[in-house]
């Protein structure tokens, strides 16, 4: 019995392909009601460099700072934006509105969005 | 992209719903598939011109969308243990 | 047994615990939605997280143990093969257990777009196609004319010559049966191959206890027949050749125009089981000169239980009916038919001819792939001819390895070592024998289905593990180590012989 609790428990968590709050200790949601991330522009930063390197398509020899441009220092094309931006909107569980989506051209621009967007974890 | 202006962004929305909704599906032979398939067909036709032409295809899409989003809801209420080839944490 | 019973008891009580769930799950979902004010991603993850551990089987734990009990309840395998099986997961538990399916001849997975087809026939399009009084009837019937159509135009026929039946076996026998039936009092000889599915070779063998005779064309080493054997095997009194168009186990196509041609130049009916080739290969019944062709809905990402016959109109066809009924499918097939499989699987026969140039490229490229690397590895060969074949079933022998302990060695692919309906038995393959194949080589052979949906992560997963664990089986066997010495093994005197 006890067994089969433990069992049910991480697949709960791991169904998360659709992640929302609710499935999380309640605690953790407190964050919620600040205005914006808790998340410091470092550590956005690193994790959308990671993202970054993770999509095949870019040089991934190329250092990526706040500066970096999709389209001008990474080559990618207005479709593969499209999918780097849903990589990193995966990473972080939010979704960029399309208007926002749309204005995003650099690392810099995204990680301003995601640190004031109170979602982003 | 020889497509400009509204139809433009109307062709990125759309590409980013496809590939949206295709990440989502929790069947790792699907999700490959219906990425790869968006991937390709949306840069088969990054050529086409014809305004009457684009928004055939748009309108299709249109549809197709609908099948991927009502799918890949449903492939997440039925799932299976991952593939040998899926790692079991994105990172 | 404690294990097992422990086992059977927390399956079932992993749901208790749900049910107690739900109630609180719904309510934070009510508030979500509010909050967040985005009703669609809302309401979508409350569907998926809702209905999770109903309906989810995804258990890894579970699986690891289940294969490590199966390991343990069979220790000479674990013994002999410690370190190959090692790799038959990988170890570090990053990754997941589920197999790789390369299966795709035994069946293939139903095409999420065929799912979402079918589903609104069982929700609301519930009328009896046959019910031709109000509209319940009429909107049914008007997609079931829909579906008939998209499998016409697969093979270029016209839709009013597909009947529906509950499969290719059905339609197999279907064939041979009723067509010889129906000619009986002039017609008493049947002509078909040695490598045909086991349900022409089983139908055959039925017509032969009524009476019938039955010609079996031999293959040659390729798999193909040969034409003037076949030209020559054709007497007056015979009324039906059949062929199949792509084996199920070897994937060699046979020649269907030439053969189309010469039996409508001797007015034999010509009927082929294109179960393999529906759809895959290029087909036009017209220029082909088919007069009766099996299809399976299955093979094509379609659902199970439903496929159909092509029974040409002009020169019309005729043959007695298997089942008789209410006389739908021009009385050839009586019974209601079942609306949501008739629509998956011409969902189906429309994707095939949507997707064809796709699939095909995706499909050449993979087998090519996988054929190459596989056939770098010494002593393996391909198996059927190498220039007439379909691509996405790929059958080779690996000369010194036992293809059973080479299947137990790779339980992290689903692969099968010839046909669904034979491989329960232990017995070589008999379309591998018709090609003059020994049982040694018979009995190490593997068969590869690639299909839509396999990916180029998979094939290179699978090279890697065949080429390691061919290498592995074949250090245990004392045979190869006198290969390897140079011995010719031909040379050798066994004792007992």
């Amino acid at each position: 019995m006890f067994r089969s609790v433990f069992r049910a428990a991480p697949s709960l968590t791991r169904v998360s392909g659709l992640r929302s709050g609710f499935v999380k200790p309640t605690f953790s949601s407190a964050s919620r009601f600040y205005a914006s991330s808790s998340l410091s522009k470092e550590e956005i930063t690193t994790r959308i460099a990671d993202v970054i390197k993770s999509f095949d398509k870019t040089a991934s020899a190329t250092s990526i700072t706040a500066n970096t441009q999709f389209s001008k220092d990474l080559g990618l094309d207005s479709l593969d934006t499209v999918e780097l931006l849903v990589s990193i909107e995966e990473e972080f569980d939010i979704e960029f509105p399309d208007k926002v989506a749309d204005e995003l051209k650099s690392v810099g621009e995204t990680v301003e969005y995601i640190a004031s967007s109170p979602e982003a974890n | 992209m020889p497509a400009t202006g509204a139809s433009k962004t109307q062709i990125l929305h759309m590409y980013k719903e496809f590939i949206r909704n295709a990440s989502k599906i929790q069947n790792y032979n699907f999700r490959e598939y219906f990425l790869r398939r968006a991937r390709e067909s949306f840069r088969a036709n990054k050529n086409v011109e014809n305004p009457e032409k684009i928004s055939e295809l748009l309108s299709e899409a249109e549809k197709d969308l609908g099948v991927l989003k009502r799918q890949s809801v449903i492939s997440n209420m039925y799932t299976f243990d991952k593939l040998v080839v899926e790692p079991l944490k994105k990172r | 047994m404690t294990m097992t019973l422990l086992r059977g008891v927390s399956v079932f009580s992993r749901r208790v615990p749900v049910a107690g769930g739900f109630g609180y799950l719904k309510r934070a979902d009510i508030s979500n939605v509010v909050l967040q004010g985005r009703t669609y991603a809302s309401a979508k993850v409350a569907l998926a997280e809702d209905l999770t551990l109903e309906t989810h089987t995804d258990n890894q734990a579970a699986a690891i143990e289940q294969a490590n009990e199966r390991a343990v309840s069979n220790p000479d395998v674990l013994d002999s093969g410690i370190h190959s099986l090692q790799h038959a997961y990988r170890e570090s538990g990053e990754y997941g257990t589920r197999p790789i399916y390369l299966d795709m001849q035994a069946t293939t997975p139903t095409d999420p777009r065929v799912l979402d087809t079918m589903l609104k026939f069982y929700t609301g399009l519930y009328g009896n196609p046959h019910s031709n009084t109000h509209s319940y009837g009429w909107e049914t019937n008007k997609e079931i004319e829909q579906a008939r159509k998209y499998i016409a135009d697969v093979i270029k026929a016209d839709p009013k010559e597909i009947i529906f039946t509950s499969g290719a076996t059905e339609s197999n026998n279907m064939a041979l049966k009723g067509v010889s039936r129906f000619y009986k009092k002039t017609r008493n000889h049947i002509i078909t191959t040695r490598t045909e599915h086991k349900c022409v070779l089983e139908a055959a063998r039925a017509m032969k206890n009524e009476g019938y005779e039955i010609t079996f064309l031999n293959v040659d080493e390729q798999g193909l027949i040969n034409l003037e054997e076949l030209e020559a095997a054709i007497r007056p009194e015979t009324c039906l050749v059949s062929v199949m168009a792509v084996n199920n186990e070897i994937g060699v196509m046979q020649p269907l125009k030439e053969i189309g041609e010469l039996c409508r130049k001797r007015k034999v009916f010509f009927h082929t089981d294109a179960a393999q080739a529906y759809g895959k290969i290029p087909i036009d019944v017209n220029e082909m000169k088919i007069d009766l062709m099996s299809i399976s809905s299955h093979k094509i990402y379609g659902p199970k239980g439903i496929g159909a016959i092509y029974v040409r109109r002009k020169p019309r066809v005729r043959l007695d009916p298997l089942i008789s009924g209410g006389g739908q499918e021009r009385g050839l097939r009586s019974g209601t038919l079942a609306p949501p499989l008739v629509a998956g699987f011409g969902e189906a026969a429309r994707l095939m001819m949507k997707e064809y140039e796709n699939d095909s490229n995706h499909i050449k490229r993979l087998s090519d792939k996988l054929m190459n690397a596989l056939l770098s590895i010494d002593h393996t060969i391909l198996n059927g001819s190498a220039d007439h074949r379909y691509p996405g079933c790929v059958n080779i022998s690996f000369a010194y390895v036992e293809g059973e302990s080479l299947l137990m060695a790779l339980r992290d692919i689903a692969l099968s070592s010839g046909s669904a309906c034979t491989s329960a038995s232990l017995e070589p393959s008999y379309v591998l024998h018709a090609l003059g194949k020994d049982d040694a080589l018979a009995h190490s052979s593997i068969r590869f289905g690639i299909g839509r949906f396999t990916t180029d992560e998979e094939i290179d997963y699978v090279i890697k593990a065949i080429t390691e664990r061919v290498d592995f089986l074949r250090e245990l066997s004392p045979l190869w180590e006198m290969v390897k010495e140079g011995i010719d093994l031909n040379s050798i005197e066994w004792s007992g012989h």
